[in-house]
């Protein structure tokens, strides 16, 4: 089977999961990594190289505040809701329950 | 950590400057936590080939840094041909081959019309330009279907070793700017006492001229110098890292801006620098001043303006010395 299709529409499905996940998981304080391991211990793995740019972009949008501080002895960058971010999770997960409806009723037809 | 390191200035190299200690000191932070929990299920240090590993498994220096650039903007007809990753690269890559293209058009150009004999055309110009354009864009539409083939046939030890690292001591630009900051401000120093220092010969005819600077003109002179000076001592505490990058960079603007308030105040001074028994000569003298402080102004306002902007974007991301 071609693998190319199917891998595009795989990414284009996860694209808009990984932002309401990482929101979600932001509603308490993390760093790129220890975010990126409470995600995968939640079974969303996500690449370091998508995660930690996503959440420079997600600050850059105001969903996100962050501020650098010392932990273990080094300085880390901890990024958390914002009171934005919190406004837009809610409408995003009121959206995402919407489709999720939607899709099971559609879905509940499909014979794979 | 060399690995580490000689990885972080691969990227750093590859990002925009404003944000580069920035970024590079967060992914440094999570890679190095990664590391020590990687060293902790091991319960020991991790070997070269470990850490190859997991700088392998963060990506391409190349990817991440373009997947770190704001403008996220690709080139598509369609479809998308050139995606946002490799488009920074591509837009780089493009501007400095039309802008060398245009160089030597215009050097060589004049001589290859005359010897042809023919006119320089701007068809003639258009067509190294577009085949440039074409080339480059072919080059990078060709990498970007290729990509995952291409970047991913990378070693991280086989990126180039470290550079000296500018903020481990004095660079030779740092040096090179103190210098000529000391010279200018020792010239400025001694010139009321030799004034052979500013006009040369023209000093001679200086008594003959009768001219006379305005009486506001000392306070004027000193709190010049005394602004150099202050200017001086930051750039010597900064050559030797004694005084904290953001700490240098406020003082910095502020001194930038008490000489455009200096150069300002002078300005409104204008025309009445000097006076002489000739009309004529104060006329141009002062003329000739004015156009000097005019265009220190303007100097000082951009520079000014640069620096308080680069300081106000950058006000929640500054970090101790850059550490790659």
């Amino acid at each position: 089977m071609n693998e190319g299709p199917f891998e595009n529409l795989r990414l284009e499905l996860r694209r808009g999961c990984l932002v309401l996940a990482v929101l979600a998981q932001l509603r308490v304080e993390h760093y790129g990594y220890t975010l990126r391991k409470a995600l995968a211990d939640d079974g969303l793995e996500i690449e370091e190289s998508t995660l930690y740019p996503l959440l420079r972009r997600l600050e850059t949008q105001g969903l996100l505040t962050s501020e650098w501080r010392e932990e273990d002895k080094r300085n880390k960058r901890f990024y958390r809701l914002s009171k934005d971010g919190k406004v837009i999770l809610k409408q995003l997960l009121e959206e995402w329950r919407g489709m999720g409806e939607s899709l099971d009723r559609i879905l509940r037809e499909v014979k794979v | 950590m060399n690995l580490l390191n000689r990885y972080l200035q691969a990227v750093a190299r590859l990002l925009p400057k404003p944000r580069r200690d920035d970024i590079v000191a967060e992914l440094r932070a999570n890679i190095v936590s990664q590391m020590e929990d990687r060293e902790q299920e091991l319960g020991r240090s991790l070997t070269e080939d470990e850490q190859a590993a997991i700088l392998r498994h963060h990506g391409n220096p190349t990817v991440i840094a373009g997947r770190y650039r704001e403008d996220n903007l690709g080139l598509a007809f369609g479809r998308q041909l050139i995606g946002p990753e490799l488009f920074p690269f591509y837009k780089m890559s493009l501007t400095v081959n039309l802008v060398i293209t245009v160089v030597v058009l215009a050097g060589l150009g004049p001589v290859v019309a005359h010897a042809v004999g023919g006119a320089i055309t701007l068809t003639r110009a258009l067509i190294p330009l577009f085949t440039q354009f074409v080339v480059v864009t072919l080059i990078f539409i060709a990498l970007e279907k290729n990509k995952a083939h291409v970047l991913d046939k990378w070693d991280p030890r086989k990126l180039p070793e470290l550079k000296a690292n500018p903020d481990d001591g004095p660079t030779a630009a740092n040096i090179f700017t103190f210098i000529v900051t000391a010279i200018g401000t020792l010239w400025l120093a001694l010139t009321p006492r030799w004034l052979y220092l500013l006009l040369g010969p023209g000093v001679l005819y200086l008594p003959q001229l009768g001219l006379k600077v305005m009486p506001s003109w000392p306070l004027f002179y000193w709190v010049i110098v005394a602004a150099l000076c202050a200017r001086l001592v930051l750039q010597f505490f900064s050559l030797f890292r004694w005084l904290a990058r953001p700490k240098a960079r406020v003082a910095d603007v502020i001194l930038r801006g008490i000489s455009l308030c200096i150069g300002v105040l002078l300005l409104l001074k204008a025309p009445n620098y000097v006076t002489s028994q000739y009309p004529d000569v104060a006329y141009w003298a002062n003329l000739n001043f004015e156009i000097c402080v005019v265009v220190a102004v303007a100097i000082h306002l951009g520079g000014t303006g640069r620096a308080l902007f680069s300081l106000l974007r950058d006000r929640h991301q500054m970090l101790p010395a850059r550490q790659y």
